[in-house]
């Protein structure tokens, strides 16, 4: 099931709203975990089992590893625990990668297993993999009651796209946590937003990519518009879903932690990674990168460890060479601006250092967005002029006039500037009573397009589903 | 206080509307039929396991839930206003609105499809008409007109006259599109308007050898008002209405109009389907596979065989007056090949092909 659905929003929420908030708080938990599981079942059939059987095997583990610990082991269970956890997650995303690559290699013909992906296996896997080695590592308690174990894995405002949450994150908040007023309508204010930036932001520069896919005429300025559209659409995408991830964990009382900070403002690479997916960026560094010896090791040994952090960052969007390669890509950049960029980069003013961290994040979008390593580099080459290809053209001009105003809205929305507008005019004593009736009407006021683009609109896949 | 205030505000308003709305579709009975899009709506999907374990249960119920939603057209309405004048957008579902008229952009152009299109012609030439006098009159869609005003996208229409003129065999082609204007058409359909369209029916007959010309006779206007043409709904936003204009004369009361599919004689206009789904019914029934048109007021004994789109449907009265019976056939609802055993091409008839621009570019709907 979507967020940005009839069915999410007029079927299911206020069913569970409803259900949820008359429970006495004995059974809060376990209505989220039943109307969790219904929401997995509705979009993943299927699926649902081997969901609960990778919480129930996570649940297990983690009493293991417990026991193993007070005998002065835990190591075994550990590595079984995620031998199992990534075995799931290998067979179901990545057997017919290996296939395929082996069967070029070696030309032999191994047929391909063509297996469905499992929706939010990626996030749930992770999940379950830092609270066993959070158990394992002492960081976290082992949590008894596999009601509120599976109600963590299966949470549904993170289930299917993030952001990862961690245990620890919301350990406390399984036992016991505060409805306020306060939370839910900043939980309520917080979805709004998410909603809105995905359904009316997301999916029009969703269309402008469909229009550029299917266009006859392709141009150098049609390849631009097309990149940055798509790097526009994946941030309102992702990002919106994380604010209604973390606005109905709100409602619900969680306090999930943020994973988007205003990427695009930054001024390095390194700086955007601490902005971007800031979840996942985390993940890799505390159960990867630090217990490789970070940056704490000799130069060589540094290199292959950012090297084998962003190669699985890549390989975790998904199981192509180009998302590998998008990966890598990163990998080279951070090194490079560790040893060659450093010195120049801290001495230029700030509009060349964001001008050079949108420019590599603008190409890094390319890979991402191709389905294979040659798309890629036709689309690089479309976008440099190296296809023999006219600059602009009749069909290029129009769309860029039709999104023109949409493409803006969302570039100056990628930045903080609405953030700051906002809080200042709240600062004021006229702008704080305006704000009273404005937000409000506001709120309703997206309630009712998002709606009309609901149903009226067919285009409204989340690019992070395939993760 | 105010912080509390606006809290209780926010959390009122959010849990009403999605409450509210839940109850209401809920409660509301579904309807049957959109009248503003023209389509059917999704039914309730039935419950099996098999079905529901296979999730495509869930896909329908997500189709039905689109459909049924209470204030549907509204909320369309929302979405398109926020397109035109909150985002400044060219057009919604390729849907335009040049002063006050709505446009469809129908772009690109299908080569392949256009080819096709000209390959069925010269087929049902080739079965039925080896030695008939046989022509292809193709009308412009209204975007032909409105797009370049507009700075809409449209398809290269050269292009599309150069490839049927280019494929097609031992059939003439006559020219439309200089015969026509923008203001031939209706503002809110997709459809020419039949008072404006007396010298394209002059041309047709002049051009398949007739004398009588559809100008020399005088017409009494008849007036439907208000019409919400197709594009209308489509639209979604309030615009302003046209009027059906039809026009009728003494040959065109006493022709009787025979449809193969009800096996029952009717009338050329039938202004009781004004109010139906399609007001453009109005004219020769709407959508109907094979009619004949006898008209007792011409003695030629002359014959016309059209292949015809709905636009047919309101220039057939006009070119009626010289001929003495036409028949008028929709290759969109039968197989070409089945023709033969519901009707005689023997006699000595003429025989028009004429098709609109987007059936040319979508010809796969021709049987």
């Amino acid at each position: 099931m979507l967020f940005s659905s009839i069915s999410f929003l007029y079927y299911f929420l206020p069913t569970v709203l409803i259900l949820y908030f008359i429970v006495p708080n004995k059974f809060k938990n376990t209505v989220l975990l039943f109307s969790s599981l219904f929401f997995y079942f509705y979009g993943e059939p299927t699926y649902v089992l081997l969901m609960i059987v990778s919480a129930v095997s996570g649940y297990l583990h983690g009493l293991w590893i417990e026991k193993a610990k007070a005998r002065g082991g835990g190591k075994l269970p550990l590595a079984s625990s995620i031998f199992f956890s990534l075995a799931g997650l290998l067979y179901f995303k990545y057997t017919d990668f290996f296939i395929q690559n082996a069967n070029r290699l070696l030309n032999t013909q191994i047929p391909l297993l063509k297996l469905a992906l499992p929706i939010g296996i990626s996030f749930y896997t992770f999940q379950i993999l830092s609270y066993v080695i959070d158990v394992y590592r002492g960081d976290a308690k082992v949590q008894k009651n596999v009601l509120d174990f599976l109600t963590y894995v299966c949470l549904f405002p993170q289930l299917i796209a993030g952001p990862i949450v961690r245990y620890t994150t919301i350990e406390e908040e399984l036992k016991s946590r505060k409805h306020t007023l306060e939370g839910f309508s900043e939980g309520v204010r917080r979805f709004m937003i998410g909603l809105s930036k995905k359904v009316i932001l997301a999916n029009t520069l969703g269309e402008l990519g469909t229009h550029f896919l299917n266009a006859t005429e392709k141009t150098v300025l049609f390849f631009w518009i097309m990149t940055v559209s798509f790097m526009l659409q994946v941030y309102f995408d992702f990002s919106g879903y994380s604010d209604m991830a973390i606005g109905l964990g709100r409602i619900f009382g969680f306090k999930f932690l943020e994973n988007f900070n205003y990427p695009f403002i930054s001024k390095s690479v390194s700086e955007f990674w601490r902005r971007w997916h800031i979840s996942l960026g985390t993940w890799f560094r505390d159960y990867v990168y630090i217990p490789m010896g970070g940056n704490r090791v000799p130069v060589l040994r540094w290199f292959l460890n950012v090297f084998v952090v962003w190669f699985l960052t890549g390989f975790w969007h998904g199981a192509q060479w180009n998302f590998i390669l998008w990966g890598l890509y990163f990998a080279v950049l951070l090194i490079l601006e560790k040893y060659v960029f450093k010195a120049f980069l801290e001495k230029a003013p700030a509009i060349v250092q964001r001008v050079y961290t949108l420019f590599a994040v603008t190409v890094s979008f390319v890979l991402f967005n191709a389905d294979s390593l040659e798309e890629s580099i036709r689309n690089l080459k479309g976008m440099f002029g190296l296809l023999n290809i006219p600059f602009s053209g009749i069909e290029t001009v129009y769309y860029l006039r039709s999104y023109g105003i949409v493409l803006l809205i969302a570039a100056i929305g990628a930045t903080p500037l609405a953030a700051k507008a906002f809080r200042r005019l709240k600062e004021k004593k006229a702008g704080k009573y305006v704000m009273t009736f404005a937000e409000p009407v506001f709120l309703l006021a997206m309630m009712l397009l998002v709606t009309g683009h609901l149903v009226d609109g067919s285009f409204n896949p989340f690019l992070y589903f395939r993760f | 206080m105010r912080e509390k205030i606006k809290s209780w505000v926010v959390t009122v308003i959010f849990s009403l509307t999605l409450i509210c709305f839940a109850f209401v579709n809920i409660v509301s009975p579904d309807l049957e039929f959109s009248k503003s899009e023209r389509r059917k709506l999704k039914a309730f999907p039935k419950v099996t396991i098999k079905s529901v374990l296979s999730g495509d249960w869930f896909d329908e119920f997500e189709k039905y839930t689109l459909d049924q939603f209470v204030l549907r057209d509204f909320f369309r309405g929302v979405k398109a206003w926020s397109r035109y004048h909150l985002f400044f957008q060219k057009d919604n579902n390729k849907i335009y609105i040049a002063n006050g008229n709505i446009n469809k952009m129908e772009y690109p152009l299908d080569e392949k499809s256009v080819i096709r299109g000209a390959e069925k012609l010269n087929k049902i030439k080739e079965k039925y008409f080896k030695d008939k006098n046989v022509f292809v009159a193709v009308i412009p869609d209204k975007n032909y007109f409105f797009a370049p005003l507009n700075g809409s996208l449209s398809f290269d229409y050269e292009k599309m006259e150069q490839l049927i003129k280019e494929n097609i065999k031992d059939i003439s082609y006559i020219d439309l599109f200089d015969a026509m204007d923008k203001d031939m058409f209706y503002l809110t359909d997709i459809h020419w308007d039949q008072e404006k369209i007396i010298p394209v029916a002059d041309l047709i007959l002049k051009t398949l050898g007739r004398e009588e010309k559809a100008s020399d006779f005088t017409y009494e206007k008849q007036k439907l008002y208000p019409f919400y043409g197709s594009y209308y709904g489509q639209a979604a936003i309030k615009t302003k209405p046209d009027t059906l204009t039809y026009l009728t004369h003494a040959y065109l009361d006493r022709a009787t109009v025979y449809d193969y599919e009800t096996k029952e004689y009717t009338d050329i206009y039938r202004p009781e389907l004004f109010e139906g789904y399609d007001p453009y019914d109005e004219f020769l029934s709407g959508a109907r596979t094979i009619l004949t048109i006898e008209n007792p007021s011409n003695t030629s004994g002359k014959e016309l065989i059209i292949f015809r789109d709905s636009f047919g449907s309101s220039i057939a009265p006009l070119l009626l007056c010289g001929y003495s019976k036409i028949t008028l056939v929709d290759i969109r609802y039968i197989p070409y090949e089945l023709l033969g055993d519901r009707l005689d091409f023997s006699k000595d008839i003429d025989v028009l092909f004429l098709y609109n621009t987007m059936v040319f570019n979508n010809s796969a709907m021709l049987r």
